[in-house]
């Protein structure tokens, strides 16, 4: 089977009733105390038992980890892995009957990666040319499954804002893809982008007044013509009635204080502001919204609305009060979130502790799913990382990775599996090149 | 009269040890050009390192650093970046990089380096001391004609600190960068790394014509490859002239700046990412005799003995990396510097970057991780570098005679908390407050 | 009693046939497909009809009989998604304005923008109905002159599904023979199949900002999914209005939503085992019969089981991915693509094998040549010539609901047939004539490509009948 060799020879422990333990490690994880060696048990994909005095279970299967380091699965808050034909409906400014949900690819090598880096879930988003952009879903790194398979079952879904200057992009074609002035995509500034919101917001206030008093009519044994089912409204109907997140990409302060107004205005909450690089001077309102901030721990100058950020953002934000984490928006960066970590104890003094929940129970908090992932304990999901070194080291590697109790990652495995896949490779090379016309053009037979 | 005479020479011994003479006490000594040495001093005199041992006595009135529980190591050296000659990457006006012109060797990034640039300060608190800043490619067609650059300039190596491009200057012509051509094939890579869904499906159901074919691009390469070799064939017959000096010869600026490369003074830099590239490109160093360093390969494949034969040094790029391509092992850029190293070949490290020089010392560790020595790291971020900029005797390690580039670190300075206590460019103590701490600051404070 | 006839005939507007002469091929062997193989038998035409096919048939006095000694008589072959007979890629699609009005000109027609509308601003979104067409048929759009027409009559086919290809709802299809005449509409045997689906903008790839709503696959496929429930919402407007439609705004005239409405299944692109998952979830919410087309990852396990869970009828193409030329020999291709440069061919093998229901298409090969290679391929791959001859005769029309007039022979169905002179698909094997609707057409001799329009040799209309 072409996945076998595409992520090399894994070994999926059984499903279920199977008991995996986890000896002799040093685990690093939130709610337990700190760090500490003990022993882990997964029963039928949850956590069932964690401390330095627990029984092991007959018949489990037993993975001494000793010299090695135990850390919750890490969840990475800002992705655009897994996603095909495009991660952004760029072509109008509000795209919110988009759903990342219908173009999930679960093929996508990037997957693989990621969990070679630690990562167990993603928060998966629409791009960012739009200020109202796509609707969202958190993934979990379940290589091999196909996409409802990929599926955090349980988190609610989310949509995406843009602010700043990617969703005004269009709307100033000089430069850009030749698209003429009269197909400028409205808006072309921060003053539009915010009154793009408004509009679309009054809309869905007006889109979602019809279905209420529809409802209402049915609710009371009538049947009147329901109003039409618009998508684009729809997921902006669920953002004011809070069943759907809002992750909103941000950088300068006065975009970051502009939204959580306008959510003031229309009675919603705003769940998370990703990259949020102005963060740390608008943390208080942040804080005071109940926000979360997903942040790079040090890119920038990139583009002019970067040019104020600083490594310390997290660590300001944090001690501000506002529940942080560090993001990749990167397929390159994902793999190294636990190093990432590492930088906000470097810029801003947090603590090993601290640095870690930046990667695991903090944006397990921002996506509303820190009873189920985010920290080794009893009843979680077993989404676990063993690092043979201390995991905010530079030296450390990624080992094993397991999620929902299936081992999903084995360095060891991967890298003996790669002969094989050289050979089958070589072999497929050789093949066609044998059937490829001979120089003098004439077919071999 | 003598006691007089030496303490007047001592007061002002005192006024002038000014900022770049001090003694570092009690401090671990991390030569890289030799194990480490515990527990001792460090004199720094007039900018230099004058002595190191066990027990040296500071002359009175010296400014003494207390080193006790910390590490001192020579200050770190990015081998590529375009540090001065570009602020913000999206906004072109900020970017002094990539001129246009096909053939442009008198350019110099030197005095285009901008001394107010954030990003020095920036850098430089994570340790670095020196980088090589690049003019980079430039030339592309499209904004004012001109198609292919092959030579982008002249790469200046400079010190991280200083009050104008003079003062930061170590060497205005550490390098011409050089863009050998290369045979543009279709991916080379098995690569769907980046490739858009519509390409995907392209190359997936075999309709792929991303880039043209093989024979036009190698037809290309081949007018590309002469072209180049017309040019040297110019710069010589310039030389020839220049040191006839008839009457009537002319000075021409841009065959004036190849002089020093034709006469091996100063290296061509040529990005070559393929093997083939590679060897292609240290073929021609050959065959027209001058000396090349190799920029950001991206495989090794069997070119290490060559490289090693001639000497030729490489500048790897980030280990942060993708892999090459979709079929490649997912620590494919993390272990290269390793194959790299296996195969005797000399390499030093460049972030190819501005926004990420600050973490050339994290780069370097992830190749630690997977297969380079440690040591063999350490020297890539340091003197290798020095050597293969040609300032081998100057800077890169911590001896006796060499600048005192240096950083006082509370550990290991390829672990990213390890913090940087103090830095020192030509023993002159360097500010390590920047736009970002001062931001930090301000709003830490808010209330 | 034949001129009653015709004019009867001719009176009725009955489909093209040839005038009431029949025709008898005898001594030939018959794959009949729908039985066993007759091996020495003979097959008599008449009035565009199979009247008798059997070992013994008493054959008609006035029959013109042909010679069958060492030919084998076949049925017509039927490309099940193809463009043979459709005008070039200007006159249908782009962005159509809502409102009324008829679209199609009139059959045979080329409906070229002669005066061409200026380019329609980019689409705003889903109300702007972007690339919808989806009230055109094929039967409407038929191009006589279509060179593509003959050549495929040279290759054996004598029956195509064609379909409108442009544009996210492109249109609905239609079951043609392969005629030349002057009037499509004789061709016609069914003029709406259904509708054509695609979910990429023909000519430009996704994600950018100045083409218009929809840009990428999700704003594609939340495109589709708006079509249909205004469809719904529509057709519940329209019922209540023409129950009572005192008081009520009256609903806008819609044609988009009209031709969706009034095609009776979707035909969806699917490729990878991925997007087959995909849309098989996707015509399951929209809840349409669908068929899939592509199925360029067929053979792979996780492909069958969704396909067999599913039930799923698929079409499945040709056109088997090949290696670029000209290549940088250092240059390596994933593995995955080279995995299935070998793999694909074995597709209908294996789905055959998995009780899928397949037929097979053109995917805009047209030189008899290569079609006849393509399909070759297929049989050196797994499936047996039997099953290749079914994909392209029985299981299309099973697909199409005309299995009880099509695809086999059998006294009563159309008379389709390809006669050849060696087992058909072989690389030596000639065709030797082909009878559409009883009309007897020779292929020309081996030459340059058809294309559109010109380069195509002619075909003599022999001895036998013709309109």
């Amino acid at each position: 089977m072409k996945h076998a060799f595409l992520a090399g020879l894994i070994a999926l422990v059984p499903l279920s009733a199977e008991v995996t333990v986890i000896q002799n490690a040093t685990i690093m994880s939130e709610g337990a105390k700190g760090t500490f060696k003990g022993t882990i048990v997964v029963e039928n994909g949850k956590i069932t038992a964690v401390g330095d005095n627990v029984m092991v279970p007959a018949g489990a299967t037993v993975i001494d980890a000793a010299g090695q380091y135990v850390i919750p699965g890490i969840i990475d808050c800002h992705s655009h892995i897994a996603v095909d034909g495009g991660v952004n409906e760029g072509s109008v400014s509000v795209s919110s009957m988009v759903n990342i949900r219908d173009v999930i690819n679960p093929e996508d090598i990037a997957i693989y990666r990621a969990l070679a880096g630690g990562v167990t879930s993603a928060n998966i988003l629409h791009g960012s040319a739009n200020a109202i952009g796509g609707q969202t879903l958190v993934l979990k790194m379940r290589w091999g499954q196909d996409a409802e398979g990929m599926i955090f079952q349980g988190a609610t879904p989310g949509i995406k804002f843009a602010l700043g200057e990617n969703p005004k992009r269009a709307g100033n074609p000089q430069g850009g893809r030749g698209a003429a002035a009269t197909n400028a995509r409205y808006p072309a500034t921060r003053m539009g982008v915010e009154d793009v919101i408004r509009e679309a917001f009054n809309e869905a206030k007006q889109y979602k007044a019809e279905w209420d008093a529809y409802d209402a009519q049915v609710a009371k044994g009538e049947h009147p013509l329901p109003p039409r089912k618009d998508l684009k409204l729809e997921p902006l109907k669920e953002v004011l009635e809070g069943k759907r997140f809002v992750h909103a990409h941000c950088y300068r302060s006065d975009e970051i204080l502009m939204l959580i107004r306008v959510a003031d205005d229309y009675g919603f909450k705003i769940k998370t502001f990703q990259h949020v690089l102005e963060g740390y001077m608008v943390a208080k309102e942040i804080a005071a919204h109940g926000a979360g901030g997903s942040t790079f721990s040090d890119w920038w100058a990139y583009k002019m609305e970067a040019i104020d950020a600083i490594p310390y953002n997290a660590a300001v934000m944090t001690k501000k009060g506002v529940v942080s984490s560090l993001n990749s928006d990167d397929a390159e960066l994902m793999r190294r979130l636990n190093t990432e970590a590492a930088k906000a104890m470097k810029y801003g003094g947090l603590t090993r502790e601290e640095a870690l929940a930046l990667v695991t129970i903090n944006p397990a908090k921002q996506l509303g799913v820190d009873n189920k992932v985010g920290s080794i304990e009893v009843g979680k999901d077993a989404d676990i990382v063993i690092y043979d070194k201390d995991p905010l080291s530079n030296y450390a590697k990624v080992q094993k990775v397991w999620i929902d109790g299936n081992k999903y990652f084995d360095r060891d495995s991967d890298v003996s599996g790669r002969p094989l896949k050289e050979l089958e490779k070589k072999k497929l090379t050789d093949k066609e090149k044998a059937a490829m016309p001979a120089p003098n053009g004439r077919r071999p037979q | 009269m003598k006691k007089f005479g030496l303490f007047i020479a001592f007061a002002v011994a005192a006024c002038a040890a000014a900022n770049d003479t001090f003694l570092i006490r009690g401090v671990d000594v991390y030569p890289v050009t030799g194990p480490e040495v515990k527990g001792v001093s460090v004199l720094v005199q007039d900018g230099k390192i004058a002595d190191i041992g066990a027990k040296i006595v500071a002359p009175k009135g010296m400014k003494i650093v207390e080193g006790k529980g910390l590490r001192l190591y020579p200050g770190m050296i990015d081998s590529n970046t375009n540090l001065g000659l570009s602020e913000v990457g999206a906004e072109r006006v900020t970017v002094d990089t990539g001129e246009l012109g096909e053939f442009m060797p008198q350019l110099k990034a030197l005095s285009a380096v901008n001394p107010e640039s954030e990003h020095f300060g920036v850098v430089r608190a994570n340790g670095i001391t020196s980088v090589m800043t690049f003019p980079a490619a430039g030339g592309r067609g499209g904004r004012g004609g001109g198609g292919q650059q092959y030579i982008s300039g002249q790469a200046a190596l400079i010190h991280m600190d200083g009050w104008t491009w003079e003062d930061m200057e170590i060497k205005r012509d550490a390098a011409v960068h050089f863009l050998f051509p290369s045979i543009a094939s279709r991916a080379g890579r098995g690569g769907l790394a980046n490739v858009d869904f519509a390409d995907e499906i392209a190359l997936l159901f075999g309709g792929g014509s991303a880039a043209g074919t093989y024979t036009e691009a190698k037809r290309q390469y081949e007018t590309q490859v002469a072209k180049v070799t017309e040019f040297f064939d110019n710069c010589r017959q310039y030389q020839k002239e220049r040191t006839a000096n008839l009457p009537g010869f002319k000075r021409d600026l841009k065959y004036e700046a190849m002089i020093p490369v034709l006469e091996g003074k100063v290296p061509v830099a040529v990005p070559a990412a393929r093997e083939r590239a590679i060897h292609d490109a240290v073929a021609f160093a050959e065959k027209e005799h001058i000396k090349i360093v190799i920029l950001a390969p991206q495989e090794l494949g069997k070119e290490g003995p060559e490289l090693k034969a001639k000497n030729v040094p490489v500048i790897l790029g980030r280990t942060e990396a993708l892999p090459e391509n979709q079929d490649a092992p997912y620590d494919y850029a993390e272990s290269l510097p390793g194959e790299f190293y296996k195969a005797g070949v000399k390499i030093a490290f460049g972030t190819f970057d501005n926004e990420f020089s600050r973490n050339l010392p994290y780069n370097a560790a992830r190749a630690v991780a997977y297969g380079l020595p440690y040591d063999a790291a350490l020297k890539a971020i340091t003197i290798n570098a020095a050597e293969i900029w040609g300032e081998g005797d100057k800077m890169g390690s911590i001896e006796k005679g060499k600048w005192a580039d240096l950083m006082l670190v509370t550990g290991d300075p390829l672990e990213t908390p390890t913090q940087i206590k103090a830095l020192y460019i030509k023993g002159k103590e360097v500010d390590l407050s920047n736009k970002q701490t001062r931001l930090y600051q301000k709003y830490l404070n808010r209330p | 009693m034949r001129n009653l006839l015709s004019a009867l005939l001719v009176f009725c507007g009955c489909a093209a046939a040839a005038d009431n002469v029949a025709i008898a091929i005898r001594n030939a062997k018959i794959v009949t497909v729908s039985g066993s193989v007759i091996n020495k038998g003979t097959v008599v035409v008449r009035n565009g009809l199979i009247q008798d096919v059997g070992e013994s048939v008493t054959i008609p006095g006035d029959a013109v009989v042909i010679d069958g000694e060492g030919l084998t008589v076949y049925p017509g072959l039927v490309d099940a998604l193809s463009t043979w007979g459709m005008p070039g890629p200007a006159a249908t699609g782009g962005t159509a304005a809502r409102g009324g009005g008829r679209g199609a000109a009139a059959p045979g027609t080329t409906q070229t923008p002669a005066a061409a509308a200026p380019a329609a601003p980019p689409a705003r979104g889903p109300e702007d109905r972007p690339s919808t067409t989806s009230w055109i048929k094929a039967a409407d759009e038929i191009q006589t002159s279509d060179k593509r027409i003959e050549s495929a009559r040279s290759a054996g086919f004598t029956t195509a599904a064609v379909w409108p290809t442009r544009g996210f709802f492109a249109g609905q299809g239609s079951l043609i023979d392969l005629l030349t005449g002057e009037k499509a509409g004789e061709m016609v045997l069914v003029p709406s199949l259904g509708q054509y689906i695609s979910l990429t903008r023909a000519g430009g790839g996704g994600g950018g900002m100045g083409g218009g709503f929809p840009s990428a696959l999700m704003g594609a496929i939340a495109y589709v999914r708006q079509i249909y429930l205004d469809a719904d919402h529509y057709q519940m407007v329209k019922a209540a209005y023409e129950k009572n439609p005192r008081g009520m705004q009256r609903p806008e005239y819609d044609r988009a939503l009209e031709g969706v409405i009034e095609s009776k299944r979707i035909l969806l692109p699917a490729n990878r085992w991925v997007e087959i998952d995909r849309m098989i979830h996707f015509a399951a919410e929209l809840k349409q019969p669908a068929i899939y087309y592509g199925l360029r990852e067929g053979f792979e396990d996780r492909s069958v089981k969704y396909l067999k869970d599913a039930n799923a009828t698929v079409l499945v193409s040709l056109k088997w991915p090949e290696k670029a030329r000209d290549q940088d020999p250092e240059a390596e291709d994933p593995y995955r693509q080279m995995v299935l440069r070998e793999k694909a061919p074995t597709t209908p093998a294996v789905l055959k094998k998995n009780g899928i229901k397949f037929a097979l298409y053109s995917d805009g090969i047209d030189a008899p040549r290569d079609l006849q290679r393509a399909i070759k391929k297929a049989i050196d791959n797994g499936l047996s010539r039997e099953d290749a001859l079914r994909a392209l005769t029985l299981s299309p029309a099973e697909i199409y609901g005309v299995q009880d007039r099509l695809g086999s022979i059998e006294k009563g169905k159309i008379a389709n047939l390809v006669v050849t002179k060696g087992e058909i698909f072989d690389d030596r094997t000639k065709i030797e004539f082909v009878l559409v609707d009883g009309n007897k057409y020779i292929p020309a001799p081996e030459a340059a490509p058809a294309g559109r329009g010109g380069g195509g040799a002619a075909t003599t209309p022999n001895s036998g009948v013709k309109k």
